[in-house]
């Protein structure tokens, strides 16, 4: 075996479960995320010699939703959603102030919805970057470097991801609205 | 109207928080019921989406697959097929092979010898681990000095319960603690501080993989020992007796724990 593809199976080759991981929620079915995996790796390996010790797992998942992207405007199955408004990332208060119930607005009401059923409802923009912080663990910064958002944006889209989590879960489970103690 | 701290609150429960920056939210959570509600429930919330979201691993088929595509990529395929992964471990490990027998043969402590360290990839994805928690700015989820803090808090990210202690005393100052995938499981990290150097010591549910006493890769030292249930590494780039130092006080302390 050739030294490139040693050190690409060193460097990179530990993050595939991660890149596959990632690739089921952005897919949404395994069947999509084999075929995304499968070419994120062979473009991480053509384009190995760019990673010059950056972060590997960042730089792989980058590559992966890249990939995602591509494929699914290749099969141009959906018709494009229009995504939630962009705001100032530096504004993120504001943004949950904006509106009398913006946690309801993220996910549509419903009785009782498994965790992963939540997540799965949540928007994209918002669904993966709570996937990257809480599934694969990753840091701010590796989590702007992935989506390729400013840092204000991550923390934001985190924490209204995770107030719609904390409105429609935490009282689901609890069976009453949470009283501030 | 949320409080102005909220977005520090959950950088302080995404460990995104310097020392300093931790200290006053800790400060502002004494004050403020409503960020102390947030940080409960963030935590909660944690917990549960580890619980309850899937961690699905690459099925070997497409794993195989991958492999192949990756021969053909590198021209390689028209070389007869080897064993993949074992032998090509092997050959990594030799290296690290005849160390390891040189430092387990001078070792005078009464480590558990696990297993014979022929290979240990394990000891590999420890490596990777201490890598990146040095790397990432991600060392530590939940910053406390104190163990009351550090212990409960793995009950409910990982899927063990290892020894917590802090040992300032000794020189070894309990820093925090952190969740790592390792093993195929969630495995709790104690991180300590002694002088300049970090000190990562992983526990899991003992697996019956090999793991050696001690071994040195990329200049690390790694110790590993069992207690109970549990197999433990500790890794750091601390000389060797430094290392060994807190090793010996947490075996110590895990035997007191046990009595």
């Amino acid at each position: 075996m050739d030294d490139r593809r040693r050190r690409f199976e060193a460097q990179v080759l530990p993050y595939l479960d991660d890149a596959y991981r990632f690739a089921r929620w952005l897919a949404g079915s395994s069947e999509g995320a084999d075929d995304v995996v499968q070419e994120a790796m062979l473009r991480a390996y053509r384009g190995f010699d760019a990673l010059r010790g950056s972060d590997a797992k960042a730089w792989l998942l980058t590559i992966v939703r890249n990939c995602h992207w591509t494929a699914l405007k290749q099969q141009q199955r959906r018709a494009q959603v229009p995504l939630p408004e962009e705001h100032d990332p530096q504004d993120g208060q504001a943004l949950i102030a904006a509106e009398p119930d913006p946690e309801s607005a993220l996910i549509r009401q419903d009785e009782s919805r498994s965790l992963e059923q939540l997540v799965a409802a949540l928007p994209e923009d918002y669904r993966e970057i709570l996937i990257l912080r809480e599934v694969e663990d990753m840091d701010y910064r590796g989590i702007a470097a992935v989506v390729n958002v400013p840092l204000g944006t991550v923390m934001s889209r985190l924490a209204r991801a995770r107030a719609a989590l904390r409105k429609n879960w935490l009282q689901q489970v609890k069976g009453t609205p949470r009283a501030v103690r | 109207m949320p409080c102005a701290e909220s977005l520090q609150v959950q950088a302080y429960v995404d460990g995104e928080t310097d020392a300093m920056a931790s200290a006053a939210i800790e400060q502002h959570l004494e004050n403020c019921a409503e960020c102390r509600a947030l940080h409960r429930d963030l935590l909660e919330l944690h917990t549960a989406l580890h619980r309850e979201l899937p961690y699905a691993q690459t099925p070997p088929a497409l794993r195989a697959q991958i492999m192949r595509a990756l021969d053909k990529e590198s021209g390689a395929a028209h070389l007869p097929r080897r064993t993949p992964g074992i032998w090509r471990l092997r050959s990594y490990w030799m290296g690290a092979v005849s160390g390891l027998v040189a430092a387990s043969a001078a070792a005078a402590l009464a480590f558990v010898l696990i297993a014979p360290p022929i290979t240990s990839p394990l000891v590999d994805e420890l490596l990777g681990a201490h890598v990146n928690s040095l790397m990432s700015s991600h060392l530590i989820d939940v910053v406390s000095t104190d163990k009351h803090t550090v212990k409960p808090w793995f009950a409910g990210h990982t899927d063990v319960s290892p020894l917590v202690a802090d040992f300032d005393a000794e020189g070894y100052k309990l820093l925090g603690g952190r969740v790592d995938y390792l093993e195929h499981q969630r495995a709790a990290v104690v991180v300590y501080q002694h002088g300049l150097h970090v000190i990562n010591v992983f526990s899991w549910a003992d697996s019956r993989r090999s793991l050696p006493a001690q071994a040195t890769r990329n200049g690390y030292h790694f110790a590993c020992w069992k207690a109970g249930d549990l197999d433990y590494c500790a890794v750091s780039d601390t000389a060797w007796d430094e290392l060994q130092g807190l090793v010996r006080l947490v075996q110590g302390a895990s035997a007191l724990e046990q009595r």
